[in-house]
């Protein structure tokens, strides 16, 4: 019995150092990949960032009408955020070529998932990028007229018109990315309707003045009163 | 599928293959009734040499909803009055443009009429009979200039972006004082007309549109044309839309500004400007005296330095920003704008538009608030002006425009480097 259970052991012994002695190649190749892909990214960053610096990227991306990707980069620097980026994706990529030695069925599957995903990252990072865009473009041209009309509450309007945007864009984006969609339609209904509400409660609040006042314009209008504008500009 | 012509066209074909040439076209634009254009054809039929004449009448504006083909040919025979489609006139929502179409028509008529000269009459004015239409037609065709332009008697408080922007910008780039640059009254030669529908005319800058009313004077100035101004009355102004104020602003100052992007190479070699010659005397007009209500366009302009730094900041330099921000925080009745803050205003405003900053009608929009706030501050300082002070004023704010110009033309070639 007891030699018996001495054999089992044994013989799990030696088929776990046997998988792990198999898996070692695997994992000193991740890490030399890793290790490769880390120096390599570190290099691209570091001709890139220059480059861009020499470009004047964060200028021209503000003049092409982007000056928001400023607020989401690190230090205020889309130049930083693009040289990251690139280092990332080549660390990420060294990561998959060392996986790919660990274990070749599973990382063949993960790299098969990940090459399926790409069009969905692709799709949802336009709808962000056009979203983007849209969403300052209308904030833009809902602040000026408010503030040619007057009102009080321009900022306002604007930045509810531009987190409406923001919203769907977003909620879009998740879709795309089939990240828990049930919840993000939810979220999203809760989140577009309230903004809503806020937005018309606040105008209708807001509007009061300037329903009055139209009103009093009308009326004196219609008792011929009115007092006559002096001013002639076009 | 050959469609057959409604009995009305045929007519006005008929009427216009009878005139196979003119020496002089006249575009009616405004609004001007049967009577009134029978006068202006008398009126031309006293030119010297007795030139053949064709009056073009828009009917949509004369007798809206009356057919095209009641136009009767008045007593003088030489004289013919034609219904014409003024293509563009009522484009809704966008008059300048719209405007700017109607005077292609009339230049492309007169081209087909074979004419020495067209006139366009836009305006009607306040004491004027229509004998005028005579005093700008007659340099044409008598001393042969190329470019007839209205000097109206001045209000103090009428035609404020003509004042503020129009013609100071105008006598500074291209050098000659001209009150009036967009008429829109205006006589021009052959040779003017047809710059004006030339090939280079047809597509602008970066394919936007040609506005001929905007590009005439300059286009005339640029080649060295004659151009004269001739004083009439008093211009009757359609009252103040606040409504639509900033839509209309943009409509006028943007193929002003692609003037300058066009004319560029010309504009930077002018350096002082010089009046031009000048027909009849000026007219005087009593001139309000009592005060205005300035807080409506006050309120605009603190409304626009609180929330339009943003997009303000990308097209004015900081020092200007300053200066905006302590003038918001002045009491109505010390609230002076100066002319140098805002000619540098414009410049860097017409600077934006060329390097497409933001979107252009963001652009032209948002710079509403800043021209009510000179608005607010000319109307101080000319309340109780008489007309020699008003005078002064305007021309106050032209030779702030030359001087400023240095500064145009820097930022102009270098908009990076030269940034104060």
């Amino acid at each position: 019995m007891w030699s018996q259970i001495r054999q089992q052991l044994a013989e799990s012994t030696s088929r776990f150092l046997t998988r792990f002695a198999s898996l070692v190649p695997g994992l000193a190749a991740l890490v030399v990949a890793l290790l490769i892909s880390i120096v390599v990214g570190c290099i691209l960053a570091a001709i890139v960032r220059p480059l861009l610096s020499s470009m004047r990227f964060d200028e021209r991306l503000a003049q092409w009408g982007f000056p928001s990707v400023a607020e989401w980069s690190p230090k205020q620097s889309p130049t930083l955020l693009v040289s990251r980026a690139i280092a990332i994706l080549v660390i990420l990529t060294g990561f998959l070529i060392g996986i790919a030695c660990v274990d070749a069925d599973w990382t063949s599957q993960l790299a098969r998932s990940v090459v399926a995903y790409i069009p969905n990252l692709l799709g949802a990072a336009l709808v962000l990028l056009v979203g983007t865009v849209v969403a300052r473009f209308l904030a833009r041209s809902v602040l000026i007229g408010a503030v040619n009309l007057n009102l009080h509450y321009a900022r306002l309007l604007s930045l509810g018109v531009k987190w409406m945007v923001v919203v769907l864009t977003v909620a879009m984006a998740l879709e795309h990315l089939r990240i828990a969609p049930g919840i993000v339609k939810l979220a999203f209904g809760i989140l577009f309707g309230g903004i809503v509400i806020t937005l018309a409660l606040a105008v209708g609040l807001g509007s009061k003045d300037l329903v009055t006042k139209s009103l009093e314009r009308d009326a004196q209008k219609a008792s011929g009163d009115n007092i006559e504008e002096p001013f002639r500009h076009i | 599928m050959e469609v057959e012509p409604i009995p009305e066209q045929v007519q006005v074909q008929e009427k216009i293959e009878q005139v196979d040439s003119a020496d002089l076209v006249v575009g009616v634009l405004a609004e001007l009734d049967q009577v009134g254009l029978a006068a202006v054809c008398d009126a031309l039929g006293t030119l010297p040499g007795s030139p053949r004449v064709v009056v073009l009448r828009d009917d949509r504006a004369a007798n809206p909803g009356q057919s095209n083909v009641e136009a009767a040919t008045p007593g003088a025979s030489s004289c013919h009055l034609i219904p014409w489609s003024l293509l563009g006139s009522a484009t809704p929502g966008m008059p300048v443009a719209g405007t700017s179409a109607a005077y292609q028509s009339v230049f492309a008529a007169s081209e087909k009429f074979g004419a020495r000269a067209c006139c366009v009459i836009a305006s009607s004015l306040e004491t004027a009979t229509p004998g005028w239409v005579r005093e700008m037609a007659q340099p044409l065709v008598e001393r042969n200039l190329d470019l007839v332009v209205p000097h109206y008697a001045r209000r103090k408080f009428a035609g404020l972006l003509n004042s503020s922007i129009i013609s100071p910008l105008m006598r500074c780039l291209y050098g000659k004082r001209i009150n009036n640059p967009m008429g829109p009254d205006l006589g021009l030669s052959r040779r003017l007309f047809q710059k004006m529908l030339g090939p280079e005319r047809g597509a602008g800058v970066g394919g936007s549109p040609v506005h001929s009313l905007a590009s005439v004077a300059p286009a005339a100035l640029c080649e060295n044309l004659q151009v004269c101004e001739v004083h009439l009355p008093a211009r009757s102004y359609p009252p103040t839309d606040w409504m639509n104020i900033s839509s209309l602003l943009a409509q006028i100052l943007s193929p002003i500004f692609l003037d300058m992007e066009r004319n560029a190479a010309c504009w930077q070699r002018m350096r002082t400007s010089v009046s031009v010659s000048t027909i009849g005397e000026p007219l005087l007009v009593s001139q309000d005296t009592g005060t205005v209500d300035i807080s409506r366009m006050m309120e605009s302009f603190q409304l626009g330095v609180r929330d339009l730094q943003e997009i303000w900041g990308l097209v004015l330099p900081p020092s200007t920003l300053f200066e905006l921000r302590k003038l918001a925080r002045l009491p109505s009745e010390q609230f002076r704008m100066p002319d140098e803050l805002w000619v540098r205003i414009v410049y860097d405003f017409a600077l934006a538009h060329r390097l497409r900053t933001i979107s252009r009608d963001h652009l032209l929009k948002s710079m509403t608030p800043l021209y009510l706030a000179w608005v607010s501050s000319y109307a101080h300082d000319v309340e109780t002006a008489g007309r020699t002070a008003l005078e002064e004023r305007l021309e106050r704010l032209s030779v702030a425009y030359e001087a400023g110009k240095t500064y145009l033309v820097s930022r102009w070639r270098w908009p990076d480097r030269f940034n104060p």
